[in-house]
């Protein structure tokens, strides 16, 4: 008893002297390179390692996160129905899973049932907000599934040529080049378009993202590239449609949407044909195929709000591996050929009191959120808003090394063209040349090293 | 999808604790250690995982056998042997759910068969339209009418009201493709898991010894546990507890067949079975690991599960019915769900990150 005293007395002794000390900055080594998501990181290799709540929740949020969590994977039908109506007439898939896998992301086909892969389409012209003007009789997506009795708008068929790439010391990597044809159209195509294929992304940590102060986003801007890096980068903005005004983009595979709950609402009306209180027109408004249903919004607010919460509040999975040598040694080449320049290693979250998990947190996203040129090979030659049709989002790099666990069998880039993160890498361009560059001149080490740093994502 | 509240401070934990053990280990209890960690694995995968597949797929077949004799025959007793082979596919798929990972989900066999709800307006104007029902029509047909669910409505009609000579022959014609697409998943996935080019059973056999899906054992035995807690999750926090809060019927899981409590019994029972590495066969599990390092924690999962299944006895209504009336049965089906989760994610998953290092 008497020892717990005395050391008690010691602890608020010390306690008191560090008490009157300054704060310091933290330095770099304090901190533990797991922790992908800061205080917002889970724990969990496997299948499930994209789907678990953020710890610390409240009772209350626990509870919306688990409605959320619910509703993501609930799957829609036909209205009018008891629960869960109001799905298409057209639409590209049943429930938010069905091309999240697992939270995770898709698999490219395009109309099957196990679909991720979907298709905006646009003409070169802009709307009245200033994004796509979109297609008439189309509307700005390819709906390519229908309900019974309706028309798929349009079938998508995708081929692939292979290019191959071949390393100084002879090992050749083979990259597939994808070719979308539109098939079986419900009605005409008139004039020109342009094709933009969209695959799921995974839907974890994005609380964390739109926690990024807008400040720090644009700070990484560098529109003029006046480093002369080769990497410019630069923000979009867009509509928000529920705060009906001009915002930063963050989400979207070209930062074409501003905030976690549109990009739901948007997903729900587009993907799923179901209107909500931000999207409240069927997305086959004005069409041959609308249905004249005066059920809108189909989608009650509490579930809106309930799912936007639900991947507002998914933690980012810890990183492995982080004290292997190989590990460390990719991580430095991966800074040395300034791939970091885009794919941002550390942000710092800005602070909300009201949801601590993501207040003042700092990540590892591997992303800028801004929009840069990619190069020939990736282009869409489709306008978003700003993004013009070469520029796409810096993809967030953390969880990257659990796809293959999360998706059996794993796909990269915003289509899904690339089978490894290898041939993803090949597939930069533009803005990203130089750094490819570098990667092919690496020794087959050193190769192996980057990929192996990224597997540890 | 689930929650893991602690997970940072519970690795803490486990570095912290990790001395203790060595103490009590003698070198046998060790190599008993290291040899059962395979077994456990071939266990799980033999006498487990491709056994359940292996009757789910003879299950489907029994169902499509039944279905053809109430296709042939629309008698009251062929009605009565096709809704006994729909529940005893339905007891071995809801045991099944208790190892939810590998092709299951990766190659979505599990939405293929089991998505609901039923969609009433698109299966209306299917059925009422010239549409041909064959198998490739089903098998292009959106999941809400594919699978047990649609074909159980057409069994059942509400909680048991259709008979049999109320069956329609376009119900008859899409019960028919709709149990040959069944049986065409239920074999997909006792293949992939026991022939070429997947061979999922190897891949696990294999964990840690050549699998190029699992580098480590640690990693498979992760993946089983993460299963099992999902299951326990899903099933006291998602299909539970949702219509409960609502008090609401309509959100019920199988309401047609009366068969909800049997669903969620029967998918802790596949948690036990993965847990004690057996099914019909006895195998060891990873309870024997876990009891020869700590004793005091497999007793209580042990118990825990007994609990959780036993508790459901005591729910003697149909569940949309005992989320009104039997609330007080149900919250103790959901209480001990949520313990038991609690200690696989919070003792048992730390004791597999401890003890299965390789």
């Amino acid at each position: 008893m008497k020892k717990l005293k005395l050391i008690l007395g010691v602890a608020f002794v010390s306690a008191a002297f560090t008490m009157c000390r300054k704060a310091e900055q933290f330095s770099e080594e304090g901190y533990d390179e797991r922790l992908s998501g800061g205080l917002a990181t889970v724990f969990d290799e496997t299948s499930k390692a994209f789907s678990h709540a953020m710890a610390g929740l409240s009772a209350n949020d626990q509870h919306a996160h688990d409605l959320g969590d619910a509703a993501f994977e609930q799957t829609f039908v036909t209205a009018p129905a008891p629960m869960f109506g109001g799905l298409g007439p057209v639409f590209n898939n049943v429930s938010c899973i069905s091309c999240h896998h697992n939270d995770g992301k898709g698999t490219p086909t395009a109309g099957a049932v196990n679909s991720s892969l979907l298709f905006r389409i646009s003409t070169s012209g802009n709307n009245e907000f200033g994004g796509p003007a979109g297609m008439d009789g189309y509307g700005g997506q390819i709906q390519d599934v229908a309900i019974f009795g309706k028309q798929p708008e349009a079938q998508i068929q995708i081929t692939y040529t292979d290019e191959v790439v071949t390393y100084a010391d002879g090992t050749q990597v083979t990259l597939r080049k994808p070719v979308y044809t539109m098939q079986n159209a419900y009605v005409a195509m008139t004039g020109n378009y342009s094709l933009s294929p969209r695959l799921a992304p995974p839907v974890f940590g994005l609380g964390l993202l739109e926690n990024i102060p807008e400040s720090t986003i644009v700070s990484f801007a560098d529109e003029g590239d006046a480093d002369g890096d080769g990497i410019s980068g630069r923000p979009n903005y867009v509509y928000n449609a529920q705060r009906k005004q001009k915002e930063l983009g963050r989400f979207g595979l070209k930062a074409n949407t501003p905030t976690v709950i549109t990009q739901v609402a948007g997903a729900y009306h587009q993907d799923m044909g179901i209107t909500s209180s931000i999207f409240t027109k069927e997305s086959s408004w004005g069409q041959l195929q609308m249905d004249d249903k005066a059920d809108d919004p189909e989608l009650p607010d509490s579930i809106l709000h309930a799912v936007a919460f639900y991947v507002r509040s998914l933690a980012v999975p810890a990183r492995r591996d982080v004290n292997n040598a190989e590990v460390k040694r990719g991580k430095e080449l991966f800074v040395q050929m300034n791939c970091a320049a885009c794919h941002k290693p550390v942000v710092q979250t800005g602070v909300d009191v009201t949801f601590p998990a993501i207040s003042n947190q700092r990540i590892q996203p591997y992303t800028d959120l801004l929009l840069h040129d990619m190069g020939e090979g990736l282009a869409d030659n489709y306008n978003d808003f700003l993004a013009n049709g070469r520029e796409w989002r810096t993809a967030p790099l953390w969880g990257i090394g659990l796809f293959e666990k999360t998706n059996g069998t794993p796909y990269y880039l915003h289509d899904g063209r690339a089978r490894t993160m290898e041939e993803a890498i090949l597939w930069h361009g533009g803005e990203a040349e130089r750094s490819k560059t570098k990667f092919v001149q690496l020794s087959k080490t050193d190769r192996q090293a980057v990929l192996k740093f990224l597997k540890s994502l | 999808m689930k929650r893991s509240i602690l997970a940072i401070a519970s690795v803490i934990v486990l570095l912290g604790a990790c001395k203790k053990d060595k103490d009590n280990n003698s070198t046998t209890t060790t190599e008993d250690f290291i040899t059962l960690k395979q077994t456990v694995l071939t266990d799980f995968t033999n006498k487990v995982a491709v056994a359940g597949y292996k009757d789910l797929d003879d299950a489907s077949v029994a169902l499509y056998s039944s279905l053809d004799a109430l296709n042939a025959n629309a008698s009251e007793t062929n009605l009565n042997t096709a809704r006994t082979a729909w529940k005893n596919m339905r007891t071995v798929w809801e045991q099944c759910e208790g190892f939810l990972f590998g092709p299951v989900e990766d190659n979505d066999y599990d939405p293929n068969m089991d998505t609901w709800p039923t969609d009433y307006v698109q299966m209306d104007s299917l059925l009422a339209s010239a549409n041909p029902l064959e198998v490739s029509d089903i098998q292009n047909a959106t999941l809400s009418l594919r699978g047990f669910h649609p074909i159980e409505y057409i069994l059942f009609g509400n909680h048991g009201d259709r008979t049999a000579a109320s069956i329609t022959a376009r119900q008859r014609k899409y019960m028919m493709s709709l149990a040959t697409d069944l049986k065409a998943t239920c074999h997909a996935l006792y293949l992939s898991w026991t022939a070429a080019p997947e061979n999922f059973a190897d891949k696990v056999k294999t964990a840690g010894n050549g699998s190029d899906k699992y580098a480590k054992k640690q990693e498979v035995y992760l993946a089983i546990v993460e299963s099992i807690t999902a299951i326990c999750e899903e099933v006291g926090e998602g299909k539970m507890k949702e219509p409960f809060d609502a008090k609401d019927p309509a959100i019920v899981e199988s309401p047609y067949s009366g068969n909800s409590i049997a669903d969620f019994k029967n998918n802790i029972i596949g948690l036990q079975n993965v847990y004690m590495g057996k099914y019909k066969e006895d195998g060891k599990g990873i309870n024997e690991l876990v009891a020869l390092r700590n004793k005091a924690l497999d007793n209580k999962i042990q118990s825990q599960i007994a609990a959780a299944i036993s508790s459901f006895d005591n729910v003697t209504s149909y569940f949309e019915v005992a989320i009104i009336n039997q609330r007080t049965q149900v919250q103790i089906v959901m209480d001990n769900l949520a313990a038991l989760r609690t200690t696989l994610d919070e003792e048992l998953k730390p004791f597999i990150i401890q003890n299965i290092t390789d």
